[in-house]
């Protein structure tokens, strides 16, 4: 895995981000809904869920960005995320794999900032949620 | 004689000439560093500045201002639209630090309203943006809701 990016330098047009699979567990979720809130059945249960006409429990949509916040974290520890914004295309299911990802697709280097363009797939690697952001990073 | 186009066209206009730009809520959310530490943690965040209330620099993920929930999600006279109704999305603009303790309000109003036509049919997209200022009247972040209603096949 390659290094953290610590400023504007340690970024090349096109890079692609690390990978990040967030925990979609029903336990993390909970957990997630307890501290934060949006923890009703539709996020918890499968069977409630379903009910509902889900093919299952759903991981909420502000739980999605924050995992693209983290993946952006991840790959620059120093950035700041200035603007980010997500489109839900259709239910991230709470126990199955996804990964995000991420690509960078303008740098701005005299403002120090990034555009990056960002995905949550499941395992069919379907888009789920998919959206940008724009980055601040340091310039020195 | 009016279109069916026509007639929706003139009905989003006439919603974005009554509606947008137009504060409908205020609501005041006290902020603890707890839940937006496990926030951080539950997202997957690494970085001590979002997940250990020791840092110096703690402060919360950008992203957090999404969870938190005003009072109204639409002005009380605004007309109900049929249709089925789905989250489409969520923004955030980040403008300052959001620290532990701090006491923010949050002032709602419509920002867009659009129509979009795709394989299922006709959408109204209302997008509600909350403007959060912190008590010193710190612009820190807004952030919105897209709300899509798919419009009933005729």
């Amino acid at each position: 895995m390659s290094a953290p990016v610590a400023t504007i330098d340690d970024v090349e047009f096109g890079v692609e981000l690390p990978t990040f699979s967030p925990d979609t567990s029903i336990d993390n979720i909970k957990r997630f809904g307890q501290h934060v809130g949006w923890g009703g059945p539709r996020f918890t249960d499968h069977e409630a869920a379903r009910k509902e006409g889900f093919p299952g429990a759903l991981v909420p949509g502000v739980m999605s960005q924050g995992f693209l916040g983290a993946m952006i974290h991840r790959w620059a520890p120093k950035a700041e995320i200035v603007v980010i914004d997500t489109v839900f295309r259709a239910p991230v299911l709470a126990d199955t794999p996804h990964s995000i990802a991420g690509v960078v697709t303008d740098v701005d280097e005299e403002a120090g900032t990034v555009e990056i363009d960002i995905t949550i797939a499941n395992a069919a690697r379907e888009t789920r949620v998919f959206g940008t952001a724009t980055v601040r990073l340091p310039i020195e | 004689m009016f279109t069916r186009g026509n007639r929706l066209e003139a009905d989003i206009d006439a919603l974005r000439a009554a509606f947008l730009n137009r504060e409908f809520d205020e609501a005041t959310f006290t902020i603890e560093g707890n839940s937006f530490a496990e926030y951080a943690r539950t997202c997957g965040e690494l970085d001590a500045r979002f997940t250990d209330p020791t840092d110096p620099n703690f402060q919360a993920p950008p992203t957090f201002v999404s969870t938190l929930v005003g009072g109204l999600a639409l002005p009380p006279d605004f007309p109900k639209l049929s249709g089925v109704t789905m989250d489409a999305g969520k923004g955030v603009e980040w403008k300052a630090p959001i620290r532990d303790g701090a006491t923010l309000t949050g002032k709602s109003h419509l920002h867009d309203i659009f129509e979009k036509t795709g394989r299922s049919g006709r959408m109204v997209f209302l997008v509600r943006r909350m403007e959060l200022y912190d008590e010193n009247g710190t612009h820190v972040a807004n952030a919105d809701t897209r709300t899509v209603i798919r419009e009933p096949s005729s």
